[in-house]
């Protein structure tokens, strides 16, 4: 090694040295403490496969898993829709567009936290001003088409709504991907298109969709993976997992209670393992998609 | 025609939210539910700030905010502006290797690794204290950013290395002199999100951090998620207080990076 | 019967100017070379004719039909683009079909007229490819096959050889011509290569800064350049002031070098320099004294450096220009 390569690689060394701590040791920590229970007081004691045994009985456990699916297979599809729609529609480089997807961007770079407050009030029975908008017009705090308006926070169904609602406008990220992505492809591919005479939908069906495949199916895994993820502060904060018992309760929550309120570690740990299976079978699927796709489109 | 028409659409949806937030913030606390949905308080009122800063102790949990960000930062940028100019002049092997270990550990959620971190925090007794905020800044935060910096300089033209070379200039001051000149959009950028990402950082505290005086803004806010309803002004005028600085930050580098077309 | 006519056409790439003032006619079957140096409009030309460019003003007819307001869609034109802007999802076959598909064509259908275009363009054994697949001769030749598959009333290619290497690019040239022959379709071929243009071109309309210099055959381009562009452009040319060895009534004269011949006698020169070049050499001569000129010779009877020689020229090929630069 030369001297010059030496140097590189100690400037390499910081970033591995955080990625080994805070990410690689964590991740195997958590596969020996899934095995163990463990209060961070006491010693940790072996109990094999007795936390995975608990996992597969447990009420609380199974609500959490299928609320993080249901919400992953509503919320992810929805919202790569919407970053695909509005980056088909916002790609020219024009002030309205310009505009509009700055707008589109913003709620993504507020706070998580502040924005869990924020969607605290907008849908709060009373005082929220999204019921305020739907009683608008009709009656006796009924909406204009004289049906009851949802009760966000009480009613199970309308809380996990209220959630995936509370996501769709945090799609900044996607957004900018898409944009970039569809101002890559090359301009003479759409003239074709346009001598041939394709326009509107069947341009966007036979050609930019297509062409955008790759990108959107990374952005699809990416987005279900982090599914787990961005449900834990609305959940946390807004619906606080509720309503009872478990409606809202998602992986994410699930593992920080009995992690950090119940002190339950070797349990959370088993359920980390769970989503961290979960996470490597997408980031499998995602790669195999990758490699498959990379070559054709050069 | 209908494009514009289209973005006009985009707009009247993605803003109310933030409209809402900051006219929401401005109400009197305390007053029964409106009946109507008024957009212009009457009074406008800067109470809620006030009872905000007191109730929830944000002046102090500002204060410890900016100290994570003052320290993760810059160290954050180093780490990733290091790393990838590192990837870039190693051999395509190694660079590979990190890239996709980088990947990897973009895909892991951060809720997964919450318990074994906190576990090994623990047992260096660094819970409760400030150092589990700043270590992301080792991982740049995000893998994602060394990554960035591995393709800004990976478009550098080769020549300019290799002048460089000639030169006889040792790689850390190729990367500090020549490198981090040529990739400065980059750098406004990363610094940007980076900044967005420490300040707006809400999970780490919330797992390592107990004593209030420690507290950063994201945490103290969730002291005020349990205020009644009707003091709604008091928890929006929080959420403002965290918001303004992470959305001027982000308005701004969203607009750098725009205009950047890539090393020329 | 006109394949493409174009009328008082101009067009602007925002504030600037791109084609001034275009009267252009093609005659249906016609191969037209459009010949002109980077930059002088003749790419933004094509897409005028495509629809891809708006006009600022004047009208173009297709096949008598006034295209003007339609879309590019409408107008029945197939392009061959630089970049061949083959669909990177789609097969060989699906590309070649990629129109007929979008106008309704059920895929089983599609194929064999998709596979007969194929067959005309020379890429019937890679119809189960992916772009990404093919050397860059056989992008050319499936770019080719989706524009022959639609028939068009106008074939219009942009620079469709300059992506190809020396070798593969001169036996393409001869394969276009060809398939021009069997096709028979009017075609407006866009290049900057003057023995591209030559070599080509039924007629080759000479364009610079968004104006047409001259349009004519090969031959006349070549033996009557109409201005001292084209003479410069189309092949080297020797120019003079009228006032030097050859005097005329004219502003300058212009002469080509192989029109320069090295004689016994004659107009005294001296050389000042011998290039060989393969068969043929340059010889750089100082004329009278005091004119640069160059002339073509069989390397066998080349001078030496240094020698005294006498140059002639015939009278019918001297060109000879005005102020303006036209030809008198």
């Amino acid at each position: 090694m030369s001297a010059k390569d030496r140097q590189l690689a100690l400037m390499l060394t910081p970033y591995l040295i955080g990625l080994t701590a805070l990410v690689l040791v964590p991740a195997v920590a958590s596969l020996g403490m899934a095995f163990t229970e463990y209060d961070l007081i006491g010693a940790a004691r072996w109990v094999g496969l007795a936390n995975f045994a608990e996992l597969a009985t447990s009420v609380p456990f199974r609500a959490a898993l299928v609320n993080s699916l249901v919400f992953a297979a509503i919320a992810v599809p929805l919202r790569v829709a919407a970053a695909v729609g509005l980056a088909l529609l916002l790609h020219r480089r024009a002030p309205a567009a310009t505009t509009a997807s700055t707008a589109a961007t913003l709620p993504t770079a507020v706070p998580e936290i502040a924005y869990g407050l924020l969607w605290l009030w907008l849908f709060n029975p009373l005082y929220g001003p999204v019921n305020q908008l739907l009683r608008w017009g009709g009656e006796n705090g009924r909406t204009a088409f004289d049906t009851t308006v949802p009760s966000w926070l009480t009613s199970p169904n309308d809380a996990r709504a209220a959630i995936v609602v509370m996501s769709l406008f945090t799609i900044g990220e996607m957004l900018v991907v898409l944009l970039a992505a569809r101002r890559a492809l090359p301009r003479e591919v759409h003239e074709l298109a346009a001598l041939e005479g394709a326009t509107g939908w069947t341009l966007a069906r036979r050609v930019t969709l297509p062409m955008l495949a790759p990108v959107i199916g990374l952005l699809l895994l990416r987005d279900t993976i982090l599914s787990f993820q961005f449900s834990f502060v609305p959940a946390l904060v807004v619906t606080d997992g509720g309503p009872p018992p478990y409606s809202t309760t998602y992986l994410s929550l699930y593992i920080y209670r009995n992690a950090f309120e119940y002190l339950r570690y070797g349990h959370a740990a088993a359920a980390t393992l769970v989503m961290l299976a979960l996470t490597a079978g997408a980031v499998y699927l995602q790669w195999r998609t990758f490699h498959r796709y990379r070559s054709r489109y050069r | 025609m209908w494009r514009r028409w289209g973005a006009v659409a985009v707009v009247a949806v993605f803003l109310p939210p933030l409209v809402l937030l900051v006219s929401g913030s401005l109400h009197r606390p305390g007053l029964p539910p409106p009946t109507t949905p008024d957009l212009l308080p009457d009074p406008v009122t800067a109470e809620g700030y006030r009872l905000a800063a007191e109730l929830g102790g944000l002046t102090r949990a500002t204060l410890n905010s900016l100290l994570v960000c003052a320290i993760a930062v810059p160290s954050s940028v180093l780490v990733a502006s290091m790393a990838g100019f590192a990837m870039a002049r190693l051999p395509r092997r190694v660079a590979g290797a990190v890239a996709a270990l980088s990947m990897v550990a973009l895909m892991v959620p951060a809720v997964a690794l919450l318990v074994p971190k906190f576990a090994m925090f623990r047992l260096m007794g660094l819970t409760d204290t400030l150092a589990p905020l700043v270590a992301p800044a080792l991982i740049a935060t995000s893998p994602l950013f060394p990554l960035v910096y591995y393709l800004a300089f990976r478009a550098v033209p080769r020549e300019l290395y290799e002048a460089c070379a000639m030169e006889d200039l040792t790689p850390l001051r190729t990367w500090w002199r020549v490198g981090m000149p040529l990739v400065r959009p980059v750098t406004a950028g990363v610094g940007a999100l980076t900044f967005v990402l420490t300040w707006s950082n809400f999970l780490d505290p919330l797992v390592f951090l107990y004593d209030r005086e420690l507290f950063t803004l994201p945490l103290a806010l969730r002291s005020l998620a349990t205020l009644d309803a009707a003091d709604f002004p008091v928890f929006l005028a929080g959420a403002v207080l965290a918001t303004a600085p992470a959305l001027v930050v982000f308005v701004v580098a969203h607009r750098d990076v725009r205009q950047w077309r890539g090393v020329r | 019967m006109t394949g493409v006519e174009l009328v008082g056409v101009r067009a602007a790439h925002g504030t600037r100017d791109v084609l001034r003032h275009i009267d252009l006619t093609v005659a249906r079957g016609e191969l037209l070379v459009v010949l002109g140096p980077s930059g002088a409009g003749k790419s933004t030309l094509l897409r005028v004719i495509a629809g891809l460019h708006p006009v600022s003003s004047g009208t173009i007819g297709i096949a008598g039909r006034d295209v003007t307001r339609l879309s590019p869609g409408e107008r029945d034109v197939a392009m061959v683009f630089q970049s061949y802007a083959l669909f990177p999802h789609l097969t060989v076959a699906d590309n070649i079909a990629f129109g007929h598909r979008v106008r309704g064509v059920r895929r089983k259908h599609a194929r064999p007229i998709a596979a007969k275009a194929a067959e005309v363009a020379g890429c019937a054994h890679l119809l189960d490819r992916f772009p990404h697949q093919l050397s860059g001769g056989e992008r050319q030749r499936v770019a080719l096959a989706r524009a022959v598959v639609r028939e068009p009333a106008v074939f219009l290619l942009d620079e469709p050889l300059s992506n190809l290497d020396g070798e593969l690019r001169a036996q393409t040239r001869v394969e276009l011509r060809a398939l021009h022959d069997r096709v028979g379709a009017t075609t407006l071929h866009v290049t900057h290569s003057r023995s591209e243009a030559l070599t080509l071109g039924d007629r080759i309309a000479v364009v610079r800064d968004g104006e047409l210099e001259q349009v004519g055959t090969p031959d006349d381009i070549w033996r009557r350049p109409g201005t001292e562009f084209v003479a410069t452009f189309v092949g080297a040319m020797n120019l003079l002031p009228a006032d030097g060895p050859w005097r005329a009534d004219a502003h300058r004269v212009g002469v080509r070098r192989e029109a320069v011949s090295l004689a016994d006698d004659g107009i005294p020169a001296r050389v000042d320099r011998v290039e060989v070049v393969g068969e043929d050499t340059y010889v750089h001569l100082r004329v009278a004294g005091a004119h640069a000129v160059v002339a073509r010779v069989a390397t066998a009877d080349r001078p030496a450096a240094d020698s005294a020689v006498h140059v002639r020229v015939h009278d019918r090929d001297l060109h000879l220009f005005d102020y303006d630069g036209s030809r008198i």
